[in-house]
């Protein structure tokens, strides 16, 4: 456990603060994965940075072009949102699966991509909505796409004290569905998930994303499956077909929690029930 | 190790305290309150046995550190009582239905299930079922748990 816990209540302030702190430090939102890697000795720090009162951090927001989730909201306020029920309905989905309720009052989207796991359904969901997010160090700020913010298992493109602001989902209406396989109903760390969303008009996919948890070393864009899909009828058929291509993009491990060439036949599974769930 | 001076409400009553930093909302209300209904299962936000509200909302304690809880109020199982005082309607449901046995996933329960029927006093069965995703119960098979709770709306 940590010796010291500061909490900076604006990011001009945690700029100011940084240079006196330990050099062991980390970033302290909803908590509920540092102090369980902490319990674990996993990355233990002297100090953590108490980040969930930053106002800078903490909203969505609505633009006449765009949606912005404030990387410290928690989950059950993002659940509660109509603004992210309308735009963004792979993540809608996909918060039921998140932990579980009192896990979704501590948690945020933040914490759930910097610890980089690559079965983060937050993670996932956020990008089949094609949401970037964006990164503050100081007095400089950058945005990345999510899908390129994953390097590897628990890496991130995260730089030392460099904080997550939120993320940005582009105003698109879209038809988006979540599909989870775990080892019971809910609450449960996934085996393969699978998000996606789909820009349909008169029957046919104008535009479609597919992402991927659990079955890569990042949350995973199935690049080739979701350009696959743009163009074609939205029917069992074309799901049947996109689901045989998922298989190919997907690079499975066998683990704790589930065996490599089970993860690939659920990959496709997943993705024709969600496409076949869309309307 | 720094000292750190926690002012809260904790179950109604104002609680100032100098806590370590390490410390754990757990060990706080535990330890430091002797708050003691508040259990200890896994340690890791899976088995629900130490929620508490805080905020009126349901967290883990032991995920949580007893910083956090500045500024804040807390309510652990000591505080949920009845309107007339005595016995809350979910303490005297889970009793009438059988939905205790060890009886120490109840303190977490009951907390989780307050949660949901202040947010959702007309909670349908899919809704109490959901809302306990996060508690762990080894010994009724959830059955009667769930039925207490159907039996406490709007009591």
């Amino acid at each position: 456990m940590p010796e010291i816990i500061v909490k900076p209540s604006t990011l001009r302030e945690l700029w100011v603060m940084l240079p006196e702190l330990p050099a062991a430090r980390r970033y302290l939102a909803g908590g509920t994965d540092i102090v369980t890697a902490d319990n674990a000795g996993v990355e233990p720090s002297r100090c953590w940075v108490d980040i969930s009162a930053l106002p800078e951090l903490g909203a969505i927001k609505e633009t006449a072009r765009a949606l912005f989730i404030g990387s410290c909201v928690k989950i059950s306020k993002i659940e509660a949102s109509a603004a992210v029920r309308k735009w963004c309905p792979a993540l809608t989905a996909a918060i039921p699966h998140f932990a579980s309720p009192s896990l979704r009052n501590m948690a945020t989207l933040g914490g759930n991509a910097a610890n980089g796991s690559p079965c983060a359904d937050g993670a996932c969901a956020l990008i089949a909505e094609g949401a970037f997010i964006f990164l503050a160090l100081k007095g400089s700020k950058r945005r990345l796409l999510l899908k390129d913010f994953f390097l590897g298992p628990k890496k991130t493109a995260l730089k030392k004290d460099e904080v997550i602001l939120g993320f940005e989902i582009p105003k698109r209406r879209h038809a988006g569905a979540y599909f989870k396989l775990g080892p019971r109903a809910y609450f449960g760390i996934s085996k393969a998930a699978v998000a996606v969303t789909a820009e349909i008009s008169g029957g046919v996919i104008r535009r479609a994303a597919v992402a991927l948890g659990s079955v890569a070393p990042v949350p995973l864009l199935a690049v080739k499956t979701g350009a696959w899909l743009a163009g074609r009828a939205l029917s069992p058929g074309s799901a049947a077909l996109a689901a045989a291509l998922v298989k190919t993009e997907v690079a499975p491990i066998t683990d704790a929690r589930s065996e490599a060439g089970y993860r690939r036949e659920m990959c496709g599974v997943l993705l024709e029930r969600a496409l076949n769930s869309l309307t | 190790m720094k000292l750190f001076s926690l002012a809260c409400s904790v179950n109604g009553h104002k609680v100032r305290r100098e806590i370590l930093s390490a410390r754990s909302l757990l060990e706080f209300i535990r330890e430091d309150l002797g708050l003691k209904g508040t259990k200890e299962g896994c340690g890791e936000g899976e088995c629900g046995a130490c929620m508490v509200l805080v905020d009126g909302l349901a967290v883990n304690a032991c995920l949580m550190m007893a910083v956090q809880l500045h500024g804040r109020d807390l309510v652990t199982i000591e505080g949920i009582k009845g309107k007339a005082g005595g016995l809350h309607p979910l303490q005297k449901t889970f009793m009438a239905e059988g939905a205790v046995q060890c009886g120490f996933c109840t303190p977490g329960l009951i907390i989780a299930s307050e949660a949901l029927l202040r947010r959702k006093p007309k909670a349908t069965l899919e809704d109490i079922k959901l809302e306990l995703t996060g508690n762990l119960c080894r010994c009724t098979g959830y059955e009667k748990i769930i039925s207490a709770v159907a039996k406490a709306r709007g009591k």
